[in-house]
């Protein structure tokens, strides 16, 4: 894949084009389906051009998306990477069925990934820059990492150009924005305290373009995969949060899903990682869980097709999918716990300021009293 | 000028020891349950903590932060003589300074030495009721607030030798004991000198009378002022150094015993002499067998009980006497109320408030409690070991036609003396 | 709104401010109160004040208001007594025992210990929530105790309130999401420190005071206290 695809090529084409037989096109749209479904995004029937009569509760979705396919141009992802660390791009190569990454980023659409790409330095960027032209209005674009905007965003540019002109250029001409990872969603890593780059998320800097943010550190690749699909396959985005969150993964917290929930109710908790309560699986919050504030969908899709997730492993939810989680207090400190630790010194100086004050009402009360006449404190019943 | 020099007085008086129980107050009103003019008239005005509120609030507008400020801002009004009138009646006419509040207070807090601090204030101010100040210049000028005058003593004691042809010395040289007698005593209850006397002679004490400290009832004590207190205070402690003795004992009046043995050291200096009550040193003959009591005496007499004085008992700490010796005189017939001790029921008389006549309606209204605990137990005979107690039973039960024998603890003890 | 700013920053530079205003606030007081001087007990003591004062909390913090002699004043008070104690009980197991509670605590002082299950604490909870509403209603109802309070008293009330209201409902997930009423309830509790060295919530500090005077005046006369 190192040279753009003519629009009209519809995807079914342009499989068959590389050697993709009739029948494994079916099953992978037999795969997707099943990601699709499971992921609970929907498949709207107009977008496929079928009969309604086809689209049911229950309808497979398989035929909507060999419909589809066979009939819908490509369309051309553009995946940029700023202040990162490629994991997000790492989970996807990994996601549920091997051939799914692969499916949707190499052989779908994909027209430039700085990780994935064969092709490097300019040639990359001029294939990149050829690539906006040629479908501005149409390509999506994916961010992953962070953009810094400190000193004119210098702290991160690419083939001498800061990221933060990058992104304005590529989101020009973008027919959606998918932000992944935390990072690119709400800074990540990069934002924390203190923020030397002053690291933002996408949505922050593009404001005149859908932006969908798929937090998570790193995002969850199923939902990435759904979320593109939606678009590729439909031309929808999903319907989202007041933090640009799909609704569907994002609806519900860690705590709402977990698989010990249990135990919290009934107050029984693992207090070390290898005490009897974690043995038995008791819930994770003394261990610092930041399941009840984390809206993701690990506790449902899981992670390494569906085999388990961080809770399941006994590890506390470390909240990757909140904004600022890296100042949300200590990964095993209680979720309760106050962010800060107020040190002894500074309580002190706090007491030390009341005892100032203390000190002059006393001045002036001992002053009154010496007023009053008073040479002792006078409890004769002391 | 007067709720200046109240104020200047609260503020002389209030120290850490006030302050902090001040601040400890959570205005739960548990306080007000315990007070026996609350109790008998269920008049909010009488719960103890508002009884002090009068001190909490010059409290905080001259020494707290927030008080200030809310005085300035008119959130809370400033302490004005119309306070101080309102709290003149609540503080002298409706409570004993019997401390019974502060046991049943969540927080300990000393009610009745605080109202007493209250009752400072407004003595500085002149605000003491028109009877009881009248007794208090009476004492001042007179030596006594019943005309127990030098002429009066000494004819009262003279008679009172003659009729019970007793020993009665007065300014003994080198006599080890004073004992000092209230004129309540003297003028009402002459028997219990002779009692004293004749349990004292008996125990072969070497003890006297002093002509000079002969009233020991102080009614500065009663008003709050220091000053008062002070100098009928030393009046007594000059008597006790001219004699040369080395132990007073207080007979029966707890409010003198209070301020004499509990508080004068804190006002003044005072001589090296022991101060003790009647109650204790009948205790003791008894205990180290000076005297010897006939067990019984007093069975099948009816039930007895005894009254617990306040200032004797709960805030003097002569508890178990008496019980050790009711228990030799009537072990069968002695009952306790309920509650008892440390706990018992004020009588409704003592602190001045007997002295007051506006307060007799709640003073006999609070002693209606008396009246029913006594009763719940079937008594027929209360025994205390206060005068004033006695004055108020023996009032009480004139005012409400009750059909009850009072005795002193001493009369008894006297008379079962083998 | 943006709830996760909120909570943060109600964990955040909040707590800290109202942590500082607590404890500046009650220093001052206290030192306020502790110089206005003290003078020395001259009286000599028939008694121990040592073992008053022992007896003093003892009496105070366990058996006092069951005792029968207090009979009287329970039947009374019993609104007061029954349901102040239960508050008191209830409040202080849970913001000891109460897990995410000891989690703070640990959070601040470095060690934590064993917590309640939570079907217990959430008795606690609600008992001490329904005892605070009797105690509302009793002030109210009660002339004297309408009489001893005043506006301070209700925010008093309200300000204890809340977080104990809040934390129930976060504990259940009632009404609103996780993180909207967790805030409220750090809020809350926020609110609630600051506002406690300017009110007689503060009674908790000074009753030590009280208490060892009381202890000491009635030891002194040989007195049970
Ligand atoms: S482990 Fe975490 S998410 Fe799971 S129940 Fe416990 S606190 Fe909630
Ligand atoms: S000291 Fe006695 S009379 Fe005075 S308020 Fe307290 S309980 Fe009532
Ligand atoms: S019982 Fe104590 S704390 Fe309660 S109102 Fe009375 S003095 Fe205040």
């Amino acid at each position: 894949m190192t040279k753009g695809s003519e629009p009209q090529e519809t995807i079914y084409e342009h499989l068959r084009s590389k050697g993709v037989s009739r029948r494994d096109f079916v099953k992978y749209c037999g795969a997707l389906a099943g990601t699709m479904a499971f992921c609970g995004v929907p498949a709207p029937v107009e977008a496929s051009g079928l009969p309604a009569s086809l689209a049911g509760p229950q309808a497979d979705a398989t035929p909507l998306i060999v419909r589809a396919f066979e009939t819908k141009p490509r369309v051309p992802v553009i995946w940029l990477e700023f202040q990162d660390c490629a994991g997000c791009t790492e989970a996807l190569t990994r996601s549920q069925s091997p051939t799914l990454g692969d499916l949707v980023l190499n052989e779908i659409s994909i027209d430039y990934h700085e990780t994935l790409f064969a092709a490097a330095g300019f040639q990359a960027e001029e294939n990149r820059d050829a690539m906006m032209q040629k479908y501005h209005g149409q390509y999506v674009l994916v961010v992953e990492g962070s953009i810094p905007v400190a000193d004119g965003g210098i702290h991160c540019t690419i083939g001498g150009r800061t990221a933060l002109d990058l992104l304005e250029e590529a989101a020009e001409g973008a027919a959606a924005i998918i932000s992944t990872g935390n990072c690119s969603s709400f800074g990540g890593l990069p934002k924390a305290d203190p923020n030397p780059t002053e690291a933002k998320g996408v949505w922050e800097i593009i404001t005149d373009k859908p932006v969908v943010n798929i937090p998570g550190c790193p995002a969850i690749p199923e939902v990435t995969t759904a979320v593109l699909l939606q678009f590729i396959v439909f031309g929808t985005l999903p319907e989202l949060d007041d933090l640009n969150r799909p609704k569907t993964f994002y609806g519900q917290t860690i705590h709402d899903r977990c698989l010990r929930r249990p135990f919290y109710e009934a107050g029984k908790f693992a207090k070390s990682f290898d005490d009897e309560g974690a043995r038995k699986g008791w819930c994770l919050y003394k261990l610092g869980c930041k399941g009840p504030t984390t809206y993701n969908a690990c506790a449902t899709i899981k992670w390494d097709a569906g085999l388990s997730f961080p809770i399941q492993s006994g590890h506390p939810c470390l909240g990757c999918s909140q904004p600022n989680f890296w100042d949300g207090g200590g990964f095993y400190q209680g979720q309760s716990a106050p962010l800060n630790r107020p040190g002894a010194a500074a309580v002190g100086v706090a007491a030390a300021a009341g005892a100032v004050v203390g000190a002059g009402a006393a001045t002036a009360n001992r002053m009154k009293k010496r007023r009053a006449g008073s040479a002792e404190p006078g409890d004769e019943d002391a | 000028m007067k709720t200046t020099r109240a104020i200047d007085t609260f503020v002389e008086e209030t120290g850490g020891w006030v302050a902090s129980q001040l601040e400890a107050c959570t205005r739960c009103g548990i306080c007000a349950e315990a007070c026996h003019f609350y109790q008998a008239t269920g008049n909010p005005d009488f719960a103890p903590v508002w009884k002090v509120e009068l001190l909490k609030r010059a409290y905080e507008q001259e020494f707290t932060l927030g008080g200030k400020l809310r005085t300035m801002l008119h959130l809370q009004k400033k302490v004005d003589e119309a306070d101080l009138e309102a709290w003149s009646k609540l503080v002298y006419e409706a409570c004993t300074v019997c401390n019974k509040c502060a046991m049943v207070c969540p927080m300990g807090i000393q009610l009745g030495p605080i109202i007493h601090d209250v009752r400072a204030g407004l003595a500085e101010a002149g605000m003491v009721p028109d009877d009881l100040a009248a007794a208090v210049n009476k004492q001042i000028e007179e030596g006594s607030p019943l005309g127990v005058t030098d002429d009066v003593f000494e004819s009262r004691l003279e008679w009172i030798a003659d009729d019970w042809e007793i020993d009665l010395p007065v300014d003994k040289e080198g006599a080890d004991t004073l004992v000092i007698f209230s004129s309540i005593e003297i003028m009402k209850f002459p028997d219990n000198l002779a009692h004293i006397a004749s349990i004292l002679n008996a125990a072969g004490e070497n003890w006297t009378l002093s002509s000079k400290a002969r009233e020991v009832v102080n009614f500065g004590f009663y008003e709050g002022s220091a000053d008062h207190t002070r100098l009928l205070l030393s009046r007594v402690f000059d008597g006790a150094v001219e004699l040369g003795v080395k132990k007073i004992v207080v007979t029966e009046c707890g409010h003198a015993y209070d301020a004499l043995r509990w508080t004068a050291p804190n006002l003044m200096d005072v001589p090296d002499i022991e101060i003790t009550h009647i109650a204790a040193v009948l205790g003791e003959y008894v205990e180290s067998g000076r005297i010897t009591l006939k067990a019984g005496a007093y069975d099948g007499d009816g039930k007895i009980t005894f009254h617990d004085a306040c200032k004797i008992q709960r805030r003097g700490g002569h508890i178990e006497e008496p019980r050790k010796l009711l228990s030799i005189l009537a072990p069968e017939s002695f009952t306790e109320m309920t509650p008892n001790r440390e706990q018992a029921i004020c009588c409704g008389g003592g602190g001045g408030v007997i002295a007051i006549k506006e307060a007799d309606p709640i003073r006999y209204k609070a002693f209606e409690l008396k009246i029913a605990q006594a009763e719940a137990v079937g008594a027929e005979t209360v025994v205390m070991a206060c005068s004033n107690c006695r004055l108020q039973f023996l009032d009480g039960a004139e005012h409400f036609d009750w059909d009850m024998k009072f005795r002193g603890l001493a009369e008894m003890v006297a008379e079962a003396m083998e | 709104m943006d709830w996760n700013a909120t909570l943060e920053f109600a964990r955040g530079p909040f707590f800290t401010a109202a942590l500082f205003v607590f404890v500046g606030g009650l220093t001052y007081r206290l030192v306020r109160v502790l110089t206005l001087g003290w003078s020395r007990d001259r009286v000599p003591s028939a008694g121990s004040k040592a073992g008053g004062v022992a007896k003093s909390y003892g009496k105070g913090l366990i058996i006092w208001p069951f005792v029968p002699w207090v009979k009287q004043t329970f039947a009374g008070n019993a609104v007061t007594l029954i349901a102040g104690g239960i508050f008191h009980l209830g409040l202080f197991a849970i913001i000891i025992f109460g897990a995410p509670h000891m989690l703070a605590w640990k959070s601040m002082l470095g060690f934590g210990w064993p917590t309640l299950p939570l079907p217990i604490i959430d008795w606690l909870a609600a008992a001490a929530i329904a005892a605070m509403v009797a105690l509302a209603i009793n002030r109210v109802a009660n002339p004297l105790l309408r009489k001893l309070s005043g506006p301070a008293e209700a925010l008093n009330w309200l300000f204890v309130f809340l977080p104990m209201l809040t934390g129930y409902m976060t504990t259940h997930h009632l009404l609103f999401r996780y993180e909207v009423i967790y805030s409220l309830h750090v809020l809350a509790v926020d609110v609630m420190l600051i506002w406690i060295p300017f009110s007689r919530i503060s009674h908790f500090v000074f009753y030590f005071f009280s208490r060892t005077i009381h202890g000491a005046q009635f030891g002194k006369r040989a007195v049970t206290p």
